[in-house]
């Protein structure tokens, strides 16, 4: 008894450690075993895992199929649509788990505090296309300037590169709406409910379901650039693309490259790497068709003379300083199409 | 692992360290401390492990030469040959790649030069045992980033003590040591670096486009987050050692509670502020020289702070901005003004001056800096496509984190939970604390301590 009562705080540590332990030992055969492993046991103790998968709302008592969803790294079925919102219910804590579990966290961990703040519908009411020719023969287009009124009715998808787009190019801001998130992946962008409404947070499949948009612009896969390979992107991509399509069906989709990061950043890091974010910019660019769905390189108007995103315009060699969000503005106002 | 909110740290180093050492017999202790420094330290940076034991070896064998006959002489070989190196490794690593800076060097320096210090002037009297000597040198829960304790209070160890180990319960030292740690992790892991997210962001928008007002709270928020990183991982390293029996080393006393910036550097890192006045401008005569040796000796003083903390020339500039507030406090505010009124122009001096120091220590490119002071001041221009709701944005997102902060600069605060902080509540809400730490440190990424290179 006396010992409780000089130790109370360590005894009260000691033993949910112990606990803590226990279930994860015990669970890491079901529900943590996508957390098992990721983690090496040498490098963090069990513990751990417990509350990694706490942040995937995974608890023990959850069903083991809610865990692969949740973490969204989990190779194999693509199938993000059939997780019914599992993947959606994902919280601020979530976005900062994912992150944290990149292997270079530092830079991105920062990110989530673009928060959502400007995932807002604008309530821009877009009535229906201008198109009326029914013209069946097969048409090319070119890529032409055009003028900020061009934005209207375009509609921006994206991570939190897009949310800096949304909040440091006013121009753009006030005319197109932005479905933009930080820390948002080609595995999530249909299913999260981030999309702010009158009626409160709803998914992009729904707000496209709602809203009609002539012009979609698409960059995304910087988040996920560590996770699966780049056949899986490709796939995972073609499907929000396709959906997009079924939902859409008149709009012009633009496949923007991921746009690269700088020469410092990317050096002696595994996955944020130019040649790495090149390959999969080569994949979904094959997704283009030139009718419906183009795809266009933003890195041209970022990039340095060596293929890497030029220094002087980003702090942290992932996110364009609001000062130069202009450039890749510029870059989009000539390079449009006009159908 | 060397970082004490490391989840490696927390479950596995430090629990078996304890163990270990408390149940080697008490005459060999001190080695158990060592070796366990020594591991803790080679995780770290064993390249650099070399380094710091030979000059353990060099300062002890030095001391012992200074027992048998004092000679200033050989004081000033031995101070010549710490301070080059430090000053070497401060180069290398700033010029040459920053792993040739040995962790921890700028404290194990500063402890071995008042060692020599200390033992010429003769308040160390006995002979020094080497491994005294080399543990009080590299003992694990201070070679990261201080506190710079004196080699006196390492004799104060009872658990080190065949003879007053009796009187101590283990249990007690352990339970209280947890308290300070725990308090500590959480400064460290819940607020301070949250906050480096913010001062992050701000970068990242680029310091030529954010509002004056973001520019402001950016100034206030990196401010927070110093004091809590560095308060915190003191709380925690002072924890440690009152966990392994030694004397609670205070390191910040309620800094931001000052009167003046003279007072606010005796309490924040005070070990520091101490060791500069004991072993630097006492030495150099201190006030007792007339004004001008006294304001000659404040810049001395000083421009080493300042150069201790960094080379870049922003160290240089933020050592030189404080040497001048103090001396306008010194010879000016608190001498000339009414009393009244130099009483509030000091607070101003900690609570809006310090502030703006703050942001000349943290950026240390000049053209950077200039741009954010004239964003903090926009008379002299306009920012580029500055957005001005960003101000109200982050401060929706940050609200939870810089709220306890500002709570926890009032020292009553602290103070009132350290004098209750055996009570049953406060043990409670610790538990649940030091769980909620855990699982913010399980989802993040280790981000070290920002003082760990200097």
């Amino acid at each position: 008894m006396k010992f409780l009562k000089e130790c109370p705080i360590l005894i009260g540590i000691a033993l949910i450690a112990v606990i803590l332990t226990v279930i994860s030992f015990a669970c890491q055969g079901s529900v943590y075993s996508d957390y098992a492993e990721e983690s090496d046991p040498a490098k963090v103790p069990a513990l751990a895992l417990v509350f990694k998968a706490a942040r995937d709302e995974v608890f023990p008592w959850s069903g083991s199929a809610g865990a692969q969803v949740a973490t969204g790294e989990v190779q194999g079925e693509a199938d993000g649509a059939g997780a019914e919102g599992e993947g959606s219910s994902a919280t601020e804590a979530d976005v900062e788990g994912q992150e944290g579990s990149a292997p270079d966290g530092s830079d991105q961990s920062a990110s989530w505090l673009y928060g959502d703040v400007d995932a807002a519908i604008s309530g821009n009411d877009i009535s229906g296309n201008a198109v009326s020719g029914d013209d069946a023969e097969p048409e090319t287009y070119e890529f032409t300037e055009v003028d900020e009124d061009y934005f209207t009715d375009a509609l921006f998808i994206g991570d939190s590169r897009t949310v800096g787009l949304s909040e440091y190019c006013e121009p753009l801001d006030e005319r197109a709406t932005f479905y933009s998130k930080v820390s948002l992946t080609i595995y999530t962008v249909m299913d999260k409910e981030f999309v702010k409404t009158d009626e409160g947070k709803i998914s992009v499949d729904a707000a496209l379901r709602e809203n009609q948009f002539s012009k979609i612009y698409i960059m995304l896969g910087l988040n996920e650039i560590g996770t699966g390979d780049t056949e899986y992107f490709f796939n995972a991509y073609k499907e929000v693309i396709d959906r997009i399509m079924e939902l859409q069906p008149d709009a012009i989709i633009y496949i923007q490259s991921i746009m690269h990061v700088t020469a410092e950043k990317a050096h002696g890091d595994k996955n944020f790497n130019n040649e790495k974010i090149n390959a999969r910019n080569e994949a979904i660019a094959q997704l283009a068709d030139q009718k419906k769905i183009f795809y266009i390189d933003m890195n041209e108007a970022v990039d340095d003379e060596d293929g890497n995103l030029d220094k002087s315009l980003s702090f942290d060699g992932v996110h364009l300083k609001a000062s130069s969000y202009e450039r890749w503005y510029e870059f989009l106002l000539h390079n449009a199409i006009v159908r | 692992m060397v970082n004490f909110s490391d989840l490696n740290f927390i479950f596995r180093f430090l629990p078996i360290f304890l163990i270990a050492f408390y149940i080697t017999p008490i005459r060999l202790r001190t080695w158990t401390l060592f070796l366990g420094s020594l591991l803790f330290y080679a995780v770290g940076d064993l390249r650099m492990l070399p380094a710091l034991l030979a000059a353990i070896i060099v300062n002890f064998l030095f001391g012992k030469a200074q027992f048998a006959e004092k000679s200033k002489s050989l004081l000033f070989f031995i101070l010549a040959i710490d301070a080059g190196m430090l000053v070497e490794f401060k180069i290398l690593g700033q010029f040459v790649n920053s792993s040739l800076l040995p962790i921890g060097i700028s404290f194990y320096i500063f402890k071995m030069i008042s060692y020599q210090m200390d033992v010429y002037s003769g308040k160390i009297h006995k002979d020094a045992r080497f491994i005294d000597v080399a543990t009080y040198f590299s003992m694990f829960p201070q070679i990261v980033s201080g506190p710079i304790m004196r080699y006196e209070k390492f004799l104060e160890n009872p658990m080190l003590d065949e003879d007053k180990s009796r009187d101590k319960s283990l249990w007690v030292l352990i339970e209280d040591g947890l308290r300070y740690f725990i308090v500590g992790l959480a400064m460290k892991v819940l607020i301070a670096d949250h906050l480096s997210m913010l001062w992050h962001d701000i970068g990242t928008i680029g310091y030529e486009s954010i509002s004056t007002p973001l520019a402001w709270l950016g100034a206030y928020a990196y401010t927070l987050e110093l004091y809590f990183d560095f308060w915190g991982y003191s709380l925690m390293a002072g924890g440690i050692g009152v966990m392994l029996g030694f004397p609670f080393i205070v390191n910040f006393d309620q800094p931001y509670g000052s009167g003046s910036v003279s007072e606010f550097y005796r309490r924040w890192h005070a070990t520091l502020g101490s060791w500069f006045r004991d072993y630097i401008y006492f030495p150099l005569g201190g006030s007792r020289k007339g004004n001008f040796r006294t304001v000659f000796n404040l810049l001395v003083v000083w421009l080493v702070t300042g150069f201790w903390h960094g080379i870049t020339p922003n160290f240089i500039l933020w050592g030189v901005v404080l040497f001048v507030i103090i001396v306008c406090e010194k010879y000016l505010v608190f001498k000339v003004f009414p009393d009244k009124l130099g009483k509030v122009v000091g607070k101003i001096n900690v609570l809006v001056l310090i502030p703006l120091t703050w942001v000349i220590f943290a950026i240390t490119d000049f053209d950077m800096l200039a741009m954010y002071f004239s964003r903090l001041f926009p008379f002299f221009g306009q920012g580029i496509v500055v957005n001005d709701n960003d101000f109200f944005k982050n401060i929706g997102i940050y609200w939870m984190v810089l709220l306890p902060g500002f709570i926890l600069l009032f020292p009553k605060v602290f103070e009132f939970w350290e004098n209750r902080r055996g009570h049953i509540v406060f043990n409670v809400i610790w538990i649940l604390l030091f769980w909620f730490c855990i699982y913010s440190i399980s989802g993040a990424a280790g981000n070290p301590f920002m003082y760990f290179r200097f």
